[in-house]
């Protein structure tokens, strides 16, 4: 829905476009001009004070309701604004915008000075002699806008004080601001701040906000405001406050100023440091809460990963046999599928457009396709002369791999591409002030039906009775008339489409290069293995496991530890039960 | 019949050896031999084939101008292969069996190390071009790099200054850089009054992916709003990170992530969207805007065009930091030769103290320490992968020995 309106601005704005620039060209014959607002006027007056007086001009705009004050301002902080010298002597403060949009047939090089004082173009002078300025060129026509090539001017300077007084008084300007965001982060700043002084200004705020979000952010920082109140009695609803809006950092101060000795002179009173602790538990507790309930959606997701990974080979090595080495490059040919997919979209629809958005639902059995095939192929070539001979085919995939590292070398190159998510996939949602990133969602959900079509291919397909009959033996299914080959090209495609599938998810979360596929073999292994050989079932209880341990070790022991503790733990339930999870059992000796 | 043909051919096969003899002979008067360490396949390919294109360049604009005390340099090529032992090997065979005069080479400090006794041993000279971590100091080697001081320490000023951050997150990949970087900046932020707890550090091993956790404890650490992550994140992990970072809602303006390691070059593997905002810092950009610059640009991308070197690359090429230091280290090693009137590695190292070049970033001056005094710029990414300069630190003098010189 907000894109759909999104979308209407954008028409509206261009259906506009054509009118504004009609309004502006007939405007331009007339070039004296009323004069500009009072506050505009202070404005200007600031960027052209010495630069001893700016700050205390600047800090004078704090209040001030000309709406052009805040760009302008902005512009000045990021080194976009400059004074524009004119013939007679004198500088303008301006803006540059690229030429183009006001006179036509101006190179793309070129910049038109927008003046501060009123937001037009500045003209060049009339007379058709040079200009004397010897950077500045006059271009004959008049009276046209002033045309400066890029780095003639250098913008006005700033001071460190001045930025932060252009800070401040952005700071009061956005907090009634139209746009929730910048109302939100500029009350956020003024609440961290210790600026008692702006306490009236918040307070009127928060009769008129309607925003949850802005009024959760202001409750906060009124709050903050108030931690410093001489009254105790403020101070302890401020304690309460503070416990109910989760605040972070009030969290950080209390815990600072209760670490402070006793006897310290800004150490809390008796009453004060009881309201702040229970306040701390409140939101100690809360994060705590926070902490652990994002661990389960981050391992949940992290083990979805796995799984995704881990199912191809779950067929391949699990039902098949097969020490398949080259499964992560069978994962790179789903990611490149993906990144091929991509390309055809951009060409078809053009970047950024609608239809590009939708290219991952195509790229999916794209990615699968073409892993089957390459599957395909490394089954006919390779594999179908190796079934009885387990280690020759680690050795035989192994060299496939390199092989298909170095294709995807020669056709596309050895750096990694870039893969762009489609706008669905990008963002998240926060519930709870648990964040759930939109594409972490998708791969958990993706795995989930992954892991459904499976199954239901295995245990609920004729395709499906003839694997399992192959698998749990080739001799006796070939004897009652099964063709084996035929069935084991078949699962073997299959293991392979679904290394594609992962592939395809992969390029949406990290790289794509002709090595990835190594990065991810290992995990792979680790996971068919601990879930147990053989069983798929398994191997969705060892991702997810393995998914959540690491998740929730990391913030302990670091990225580093945590995966070695990981890789151990498996070592050591190994040795305690060298089947994995669900070992299957048989009666055959082998 | 027989006989007489093999004495023919026989005495061809002499008059050729000793033609070809002579054809050297005057060949080797008129040229001297440079080398060209860097690997060209391997993991590092991607980064350092970029620097043997700018030296080639180089040692092309060189000779089209007369060469170096009158002898055109002949560039001799070698393949380190991403192989650090293979490093020494090749080492050693430019300095014994080529006897080149001089080596431009190494990306990695693993790599630089390797090398470090085969210079020492054969009184070579070597110049070094990537930022690095400092403490190392051989008098065989040029450190044209970035020092710590040169890169990590003004982008921790220039967070604690203008956008007075007061709480750190150190990220990096786990190995020799970013930890003794990360060593040297939390002595250096304990110096500025930025107390331990305010201070996290975290690294993460190569080729991680799943930065979720991470980005989380970034969120809760920066809800105070005054903080910043320093990462020391090399290569592609970059880009789970970043990608993560941008999915979480975490924008530039509520926690500013300053890298040390990715510059343009690895801009074109990276989703630039995602980095919008954040910040860099480099001793050069290639969106300085300086005439110095514009000529730099302007003629190696026309080189490029040209150039008949297999496999080079030629679309879409930039011009980066490292490429733009070894630039200038042949520039100042040519002056200090055209100085010392002589090729000897004595000789020119004793010129090269004070040498001065007027380069794209800026001025050069090589130091007493083997490092070189340049400017330092901090930068803003754009959309395009380019950055915009937000501020410049000029004639910085570059320290390799920064532990413990902050208490």
């Amino acid at each position: 829905m907000p894109r759909l309106l999104a979308h209407l601005l954008l028409l509206l704005a261009l259906l506009a476009a054509p009118l504004r620039a009609a309004d502006e060209e007939q405007d331009e014959p007339a070039p004296e001009l009323a004069a500009p607002p009072p506050d505009r006027a202070r404005l200007v007056a600031a960027l052209l004070a010495p630069a001893a007086e700016q700050v205390a001009a600047v800090r004078a705009l704090v209040g001030a309701e000309d709406a052009a004050i805040e760009p302008v301002l902005t512009a000045w902080r990021a080194g976009e604004l400059f004074l524009v010298p004119l013939p007679d002597g004198t500088r303008v403060p301006a803006t540059l915008a690229p030429a183009a949009a006001h006179a036509p047939g101006a190179a793309p090089d070129q910049l038109v000075a927008l003046a501060v004082a009123d937001g037009r173009p500045i003209l060049a002078p009339a007379s058709t002699a040079d200009s004397p300025e010897p950077n500045v060129r006059n271009t004959n026509i008049a009276p046209a806008p002033l045309l400066i090539a890029s780095r003639q001017l250098r913008p006005l300077d700033t001071s460190a004080p001045l930025r932060r007084a252009i800070r401040d008084v952005l700071e009061v300007a956005g907090v009634s601001d139209p746009r929730p965001h910048v109302r939100r982060e500029s009350i956020a700043r003024i609440g961290q701040s210790h600026k008692t002084e702006h306490l009236p200004l918040l307070l009127a705020r928060l009769e008129v906000e309607k925003s949850s979000v802005v009024l959760r952010t202001l409750r906060e920082a009124v709050a903050l405001l108030r931690l410093s109140d001489p009254d105790p009695a403020v101070r302890a609803e401020a304690f309460v406050t503070l416990g109910d809006v989760r605040s972070l950092i009030a969290a950080a101060r209390f815990k600072e100023a209760l670490a402070l000795p006793v006897g310290d002179p800004s150490a809390p009173s008796a009453a004060d440091a009881v309201g702040m602790r229970r306040s701390l538990q409140r939101i100690e507790g809360h994060w705590a809460r926070v902490n652990f309930a994002g661990n389960l959606f981050r391992g949940l997701s992290a083990g979805s990963v796995l799984l995704l990974i881990a199912l191809g080979l779950a067929i391949t090595f699990g039902l098949m046999g097969v020490i398949n080495m080259a499964h992560g490059e069978l994962m790179v040919v789903g990611a490149y599928a993906t990144f091929v997919t991509q390309n055809i979209f951009v060409s078809v629809f053009g970047a950024g457009s609608a239809g590009f958005h939708y290219y991952f639902v195509a790229a999916l059995p794209a990615a699968f396709v073409s892993a089957a095939l390459v599957g395909l192929v490394i089954e006919r070539s390779v594999i179908q002369f190796l079934y009885k001979r387990p280690l020759e085919s680690l050795l035989a995939t192994w060299g496939v791999s390199l092989a298909l590292q170095q294709t995807f070398r020669l056709i596309f190159g050895p750096a990694n591409v870039q893969i762009n998510a489609p706008s669905w996939l990008q963002g998240g949602a926060t519930v709870a002030d648990v964040a759930f990133a939109y594409n972490r969602l998708f791969v958990i959900g993706f795995a989930a039906l992954v892991v459904f079509g499976v199954w239901l291919v295995l245990n609920r397909t004729p395709l499906g009775l003839l694997v399992r009959a192959v698998m749990q033996n080739r001799q006796m299914a070939s004897c009652i008339g099964v063709r084996t080959t035929r069935v084991n090209m078949m699962t073997f495609a299959f293991g392979s489409g679904l290394a594609g599938l992962a592939g395809a998810c992969l390029a949406q979360l990290g790289n794509v290069g002709p090595s990835m596929g190594q990065l991810h073999i290992i995990d792979s292994f680790m996971v068919v293995v601990s879930g147990g050989v053989g069983n798929i079932l398994g191997t969705v209880f060892a991702a997810l496991g393995i998914g959540t341990v690491d998740q929730v070790l990391q913030p302990v022991l670091g990225p580093v530890m945590g995966k070695i503790l990981v890789l151990f733990a498996i070592i050591l339930f190994l040795q305690w039960r060298p089947g994995g999870l669900f070992p299957t059992r048989s009666r055959s000796l082998d | 019949m027989l006989k007489k043909l093999s004495q023919t051919l026989a005495a061809g096969a002499l008059a050729l050896g000793a033609l070809s003899a002579t054809a050297t002979r005057i060949q080797a008067q008129d040229t001297v031999k440079v080398g060209v360490l860097h690997s060209l396949s391997g993991t590092m390919a991607i980064s350092e084939t970029s620097l043997r294109d700018i030296l080639l360049f180089t040692f092309d604009e060189i000779n089209a101008k007369g060469g170096v005390l009158g002898k055109k340099i002949e560039p001799v090529v070698v393949d380190g292969a991403s192989n650090w032992p293979l490093f020494a090997e090749k080492a050693k065979q430019l300095l014994e069996q080529d006897k080149v005069a001089v080596t431009f080479g190494c990306w990695t400090s693993v790599s630089r190390k390797s090398v470090l006794p085969v210079y020492e041993q054969n009184n070579g000279l070597l110049f070094y071009p990537v930022q690095y971590e400092g403490e190392e100091l051989s008098k065989n080697i040029f450190y044209t790099a970035e020092a710590v001081n040169q890169q990590a320490t003004p982008g921790v000023d220039y967070l604690l200054g203008e956008l007075e951050r007061k709480k750190f997150y150190l990220l990096g990949s786990d190995y020799v850089y970013p930890r003794t970087t990360n060593l040297v900046l939390k002595e250096y932020l304990a110096s500025k009054g930025v107390p331990a707890a305010n201070i996290r550090e975290v690294y993460t091993p190569f080729g991680h992916t799943d930065y979720q956790q991470i980005v989380a404890e970034i969120k809760q650490f920066a809800a105070t709003g005054d903080a910043c992550v320093v990462s020391t994140l090399n290569g592609d992990t970059n880009v789970p990170f970043f990608r993560e970072l941008a999915n979480a809602g975490i924008k530039s303006e509520d926690c500013p992530v300053m890298s040390f390691s990715v510059s343009e070059d690895e801009f074109r593997g990276l989703p630039t969207k995602d980095l919008v905002g954040h910040l860099g810092a480099w001793s050069y950009f290639m969106s300085i805007d300086t005439p110095a610059n514009d000529k730099f640009k302007k003629d190696f991308f026309a080189w490029l065009e040209k150039s008949t070197v297999p496999g080079i690359e030629k679309k879409g090429r930039v011009t980066n930091s490292p490429m733009v230091l070894s630039y200038i280290g042949v520039y100042l090693w040519k002056a200090a030769v055209e100085k010392a009137g002589s090729f000897e590695v004595d000789k020119v190292r004793e010129a090269l103290y004070g040498a001065t070049f007027a380069g794209p970033g800026g001025q050069y001056t090589v130091q007493k320490n083997h490092h070189v005094t340049k400017n330092v710029y901090i930068g803003e990414t754009l959309a395009d992968g380019q950055f915009k300069i937000l501020k410049a630190y000029e004639n910085v003098y570059g320290e390799p020995f920064l532990k413990g010189t902050f208490k």
